[in-house]
């Protein structure tokens, strides 16, 4: 294997300016699939965080069954009471993967600053459960003011947009509005405890986030819509439902569980977008990546038929020659991708040194581009494109090796 | 048992539209440790008949022995291992690989046999050495003389301690003092390890060392037996 390595070496570094074109067309095809991979990772990672901590969604959500498809039509009827919650928090907390169980509420309604209303949606979150389901990711979008407090009930943290909307900063009064479950008209008095910002311009103007016990009275109830979970890694998340669903079935509880990408919309459809994205570059890659070394390989056979009617004559076997070539294109997919790790690299610390910002469709504030060093799936797409050059090589070494002897020693 | 039997060999082309006919019918038996010339005019077949007796390519019709087995009853794998173990072969245009050094190329064929890497290169500089070339082990083709690199491929041919040796108009591409000298070599290692040469040649002037003469005219031998 050596001696055909060493000659499938050698020929790659006669032809320089020949095989320097291939290298670089398979180094700078692995360096944008690898940069863009890393940028999505990165992407996903900032989305899922904020799906999960970001937007409170936690890793699961636990819906009495029946709850997502006619809830708002008799929502009453379809969300948990006080008893069910107690006994549902104590079962799924038993689970070992689960740091939390936390009931929640989502309303919605009118918002008043006494002159001007306007709709709002609420999360109904308990406090303390609401700061450890945002962890370290507060520090990521901080609240103006104060955060919620078990101790202030009528203390909110208002979306920033809604805020202006308002005219409202923190410590400044308002009143909201909705109908209670009954049917009922509600108002309740509120105070701006704080002000945030939801990352997305589709919600930054019709946000809070209200105290639980606050929303519960606002719809005169003692009940709750949903059970937000916790776990302790995100990639348990399936597996947790699962478990959980099986948990709970048994108890005799009918429930759905929905999962934060299920429910992220905003994550769902860009991760749709840029996994489409991706697979655009990819192919592109792919493509190039087989005709380049489909073409050095080819002009390869065509310039050595003699060479491979002599090394046939001499007795090398048709599948030595499919093998020699083969190498020869596995060696400029080798060489080809260890110069896109370097350009990987190289392109990887600039963007570290200059740290670029951008602002995405749909996000309020300015983001910076970071891409992430994915040394697992670089080594992967490495393995990938060898072996796809390797088979681009396979097609001519094909050819070449069914060349009647005689036709190929008179080869000119 | 002779080395190499033809019966009623022909060979046709299709060149076109247009049967060439190459061999017409040849009859020949050649035994070990012959050194045979196959000379005639340019198109007289001599090439073709090389080919098929050197087992790279198959006859129209007829029948071909080496060593006893029926070529054509051999797969390709089979006739590559024959070529391999028991034929060298030596070209017009040396035909070597230009990215490996004389050394490399003759350990080659050993290479291809499944030789280990020491066995092979310890033979290999042998044969250089008995070819005149052991100061030239390191260079590459590019940087040999036509002579020198011919002796290049005659090591080669012979590295695997072949019984059989086919050169096809080995001195067509040297100037003739160069001719003489190798032509002089294939003789003296024919002589000495009774390896049997058979050669294609139109020039008159090597002939004079060679024992036996099979002259070829229109794909017909016209003088088979002929030895000096």
């Amino acid at each position: 294997m050596i001696k055909w390595m060493r000659i499938a070496l050698r020929n790659i570094l006669k032809n320089k300016r020949r095989s320097f074109v291939t290298l670089l067309a398979i180094a700078m095809g692995f360096a944008a699939v690898s940069l863009f991979r890393g940028y999505i990772h990165n992407t996903y990672q900032g989305l899922r965080e904020s799906a999960i901590r970001g937007e409170g969604l936690g890793h699961l959500t636990i819906y009495k069954e029946g709850w997502l498809e006619k809830g708002k039509i008799d929502p009453e009827k379809y969300m948990f009471s006080q008893e069910e919650l107690q006994k549902i928090t104590d079962l799924v907390e038993e689970d070992e993967d689960v740091i939390l169980a936390t009931p929640q509420i989502h309303i919605s309604g009118l918002v008043s600053n006494g002159r001007t209303s306007t709709i709002f949606l609420a999360n109904g979150v308990i406090p303390r459960d609401d700061k450890t389901i945002k962890g370290a990711w507060a520090a990521f979008r901080p609240v103006r003011g104060n955060e919620l407090s078990d101790k202030k009930t009528y203390g909110v943290e208002m979306a920033e947009d809604l805020a202006i909307h308002l005219d409202l900063k923190p410590g400044g009064d308002g009143v909201v509005m909705a109908t209670t479950l009954d049917g009922q008209m509600n108002a309740l008095d509120i105070e701006v405890a704080g002000v945030y910002d939801t990352g997305s311009d589709a919600t930054n103007d019709k946000y809070m986030r209200v105290p639980f016990k606050f929303a519960q009275s606002l719809y005169d109830t003692e009940k709750a819509d949903r059970l937000v979970v916790l776990l302790d890694n995100w990639e348990k998340t399936e597996r947790a439902r699962n478990r959980l669903l099986s948990t709970l079935s048994g108890a005799g509880f009918k429930c759905e569980i929905k999962t934060w990408n299920e429910l992220s919309l905003f994550y769902s459809k860009v991760k749709g977008m840029f996994d489409m994205i991706f697979m655009f570059i990819f192919s592109i890659v792919f493509i190039i990546v087989v005709m380049s070394v489909i073409n050095t390989m080819g002009m390869a056979v065509l310039e050595r038929t003699r060479e491979i009617g002599t090394l046939r004559a001499l007795g090398l076997k048709r599948r030595g020659v499919s093998l020699l070539f083969a190498i020869e294109g596995a060696m400029l997919g080798f060489l080809g991708t260890i110069l896109g790790i370097v350009l990987n690299i190289a392109i990887w610390a600039i963007i570290r040194t200059i740290e670029p910002t951008y602002i995405p469709p749909g996000v309020s504030t300015p983001v910076p581009l970071i891409v992430n060093l994915l040394p697992q799936a670089m080594f992967t797409l490495m393995v990938f494109l060898i072996f796809l050059s390797l088979i681009a090589a396979i097609l001519p070494a094909r050819r070449a090796a069914k060349q009647n002897v005689v036709d190929a020693l008179g080869h000119v | 048992m002779a080395l190499i039997e033809t019966k009623d060999i022909k060979k046709d082309y299709l060149l076109g539209e247009t049967v060439v006919h190459a061999l017409r019918g040849v009859n020949l038996t050649i035994d070990r440790g012959e050194f045979v010339a196959i000379w005639g005019p340019s198109g007289s077949g001599k090439t073709t008949l090389l080919n098929l007796i050197g087992a790279i390519d198959e006859p129209s019709s007829g029948q071909l022995f080496i060593e006893g087995q029926e070529v054509a009853l051999l797969s390709d794998n089979r006739r590559t291992e024959l070529r391999n173990g028991s034929i060298g072969f030596i070209f017009q245009g040396f035909n070597l690989i230009p990215v490996l050094s004389a050394v490399e190329n003759v350990m080659l064929p050993l290479q291809i046999k499944g030789a280990s890497f020491s066995e092979s290169r310890d033979r290999a500089l042998s044969r250089l050495h008995e070819v005149g070339l052991s100061d030239f082990v390191r260079h590459r083709p590019d940087k040999m003389s036509g002579g020198q690199q011919q002796r290049v491929a005659i090591a080669r041919a012979l590295v695997t301690n072949p019984s059989l040796v086919i050169a096809d108009e080995p001195t067509a591409n040297l100037d003739s003092d160069t001719s003489r000298s190798i032509i002089g070599l294939m003789r003296s290692l024919n002589e000495k390890e009774k390896t049997t040469f058979i050669f294609s040649t139109h020039d008159q002037r090597v002939l004079d060392r060679v024992e036996r003469l099979v002259r070829l005219e229109d794909g017909r031998i016209q003088d088979g037996g002929d030895k000096k």
